[in-house]
């Protein structure tokens, strides 16, 4: 769906902020895209939606090069930036405008999940708080029913109840057509919705594997003091939360944040063990 | 949706604008109601006529500026970094987006302004005939003042579509103060060209001659300059502002 080959960019008088990046979007899947502030996260999404222009490398979706923006590649791809700002006009209106221009847009599922947020059409978008005006974009990028949806930082300026009518409503919306892209500093938001993590690190993709595979490499939990075999990365100096390679040991449910952390202290060592499949070895 | 270029998108982004700037286009309107009936009535006051002529005079100084300012608020959400990222995702072509906001600040708004500046006009003089006496005479849209008028708007506004794209701030006073340069280099080098064909006069030498110069240079000295001129203000700056929205990053 969108391929990334080589893709290098820097802002003007800066150093690079992405050094090629070689990446591969599928539908069917919710990727989760981490980084430390300042990483490259952020670009990446805008590259990726054309908003941004590489540098070097290119960056394609279904075969046509984004950096064109052409019509047919945008009614494709929509993007829920971090920070924007919204016309002062009615909800009702924002959609009436914005919606003709993507073919698959459903009126019902904007207005029903409007109804899920608490919001109603009715209401002036620049009396809504941030909050509120996000989940209207939220809303609204759902039901343009784009195949590739990009979300940077989407669960900022939620408060912890909408957090989880976040994922809630991420989890119903995704299907074998779409492709959901999901950029967060706050790893943690995105427990059980993403099912693929790709980590950047000092301008470069250090980690690009599925949750699937992360599950049948990794090991996440609290082992003993005399349990140091496979040991890979802890949070603590005895009984800490750690990453282990797996080897025979019982499946665990992934620790985002610890993977996160893990991959950013031993990525060469995290990597050579999602690239063997008996398990992890012996270290 | 069709491929490539609709039509039908742009009519679409046209309503889009409409709706988003619909304040600022009523105010502008408003203000130009207010200013096109006040300046008749008080042209009326002095000669209790008021011609074709001075009608297109007073419709010119509200309508240039006016169509001007509404070019710079059309381009506020493209410079603005909060709202582009939305804009810019939409999907619309570049040449779609161009036309659209052509046809909006131009052709609509010429339609719309020239309607409201008629009806206002007629208004204004059977206020003037009750108030002051004045004659009555038939205020049309068919005189070539008017289509001067007119021809200098569509010339002038791609200048500011340029302006309005290429910088993020204080978008009018850098526009003005870019054209006020640009013209002023014309300026030299119409100078400069009428000094060295005319060398022979001594223009650099005797006063009268070096005046003829600078009033010769303050025009445009050919039907060739006159198209030159009216090129580079028009559809090549059409052309610079296509480039600018295509190239346009967040």
């Amino acid at each position: 769906m969108l391929t990334t080959n080589k893709l290098y960019f820097n802002y003007p008088t800066s150093p690079s902020v992405l050094k090629s990046i070689n990446l591969e979007l599928k539908p069917g899947n919710i990727y989760g895209l981490f980084g430390k502030n300042g990483e490259g996260k952020s670009t990446l999404i805008k590259i990726m939606s054309g908003l941004l222009f590489p540098k070097s490398g290119n960056c394609t979706f279904n075969g046509r090069s984004i950096q064109q923006r052409e019509p047919e590649t945008l009614q494709d791809i929509f993007l829920i930036p971090e920070e924007f700002e919204l016309p002062s006009i009615s909800i009702k209106a924002f959609e009436h405008i914005n919606s003709v221009f993507y073919p698959n847009f459903s009126k019902e599922q904007f207005y029903n999940l409007l109804e899920e947020f608490h919001l109603k059409p009715q209401q002036i978008i620049s009396n809504l708080s941030f909050g509120q005006k996000k989940k209207v974009l939220i809303a609204f990028g759902i039901a343009v029913n784009t195949q590739l949806l990009l979300m940077d930082e989407p669960t900022n300026g939620l408060d912890i109840p909408s957090k989880s009518q976040f994922r809630k409503v991420m989890a119903a919306s995704v299907d074998s057509g779409k492709c959901i892209v999901i950029s967060t500093h706050q790893v943690r938001d995105l427990h059980s919705l993403i099912n693929h993590v790709i980590i950047l690190d000092n301008a470069q993709l250090i980690f690009d594997e599925s949750l699937d595979q992360v599950t049948k490499m990794l090991w996440f939990g609290r082992a003993s003091s005399t349990e140091q075999t496979g040991l890979i990365y802890s949070e603590g100096a005895f009984g800490g939360r750690s990453v282990h390679a797996r080897m025979d040991k019982e499946e665990t449910e992934v620790d985002l944040e610890l993977l996160f952390n893990g991959v950013l202290n031993e990525p060469a060592r995290i990597n050579q063990i999602m690239q063997n499949n008996d398990h992890g070895t012996r270290v | 949706m069709g491929q490539g270029f609709s039509f039908q998108r742009v009519i679409q982004f046209i309503k889009r604008d409409l709706v988003l700037l619909r304040g600022t286009f009523l105010t502008g309107f408003l203000v130009a109601i207010i200013l096109v009936f006040l300046f008749c009535l008080l042209n009326m006051v002095w000669d209790q006529k008021l011609s074709l002529e001075e009608f297109y005079g007073i419709f010119g100084i509200i309508y240039i500026p006016m169509g001007i300012l509404f070019t710079f608020a059309l381009f506020r959400e493209f410079g603005n970094p909060k709202t582009n990222a939305l804009y810019l995702a939409l999907p619309i072509s570049t040449i779609e987006r161009l036309v659209g906001k052509w046809l909006t600040v131009s052709l609509i708004y010429t339609l719309v302004l020239s309607v409201l500046a008629l009806l206002v006009g007629t208004v204004a003089m059977a206020a003037g005939i009750i108030l002051f006496g004045a004659n009555f005479n038939l205020l049309t849209l068919f005189s070539e003042s008017y289509l001067t008028i007119v021809g200098t708007y569509i010339f002038v506004q791609p200048v500011a579509m340029v302006g309005a794209l290429s910088f993020s701030r204080n978008k009018i006073g850098k526009t003005l103060l870019a054209v006020g340069i640009v013209v002023l280099g014309f300026f030299l080098f119409n100078f400069l060209l009428y000094a060295m064909f005319n060398h022979k006069l001594g223009v650099f030498d005797e006063d009268g001659l070096g005046s003829m110069a600078f009033n010769k240079a303050g025009m445009d000295y050919s039907i060739v300059g006159r198209w030159f001129y009216g090129f580079i203000f028009g559809p090549l700056m059409l052309v610079v502002a296509y480039f600018k929205m295509r190239e346009k990053e967040v």
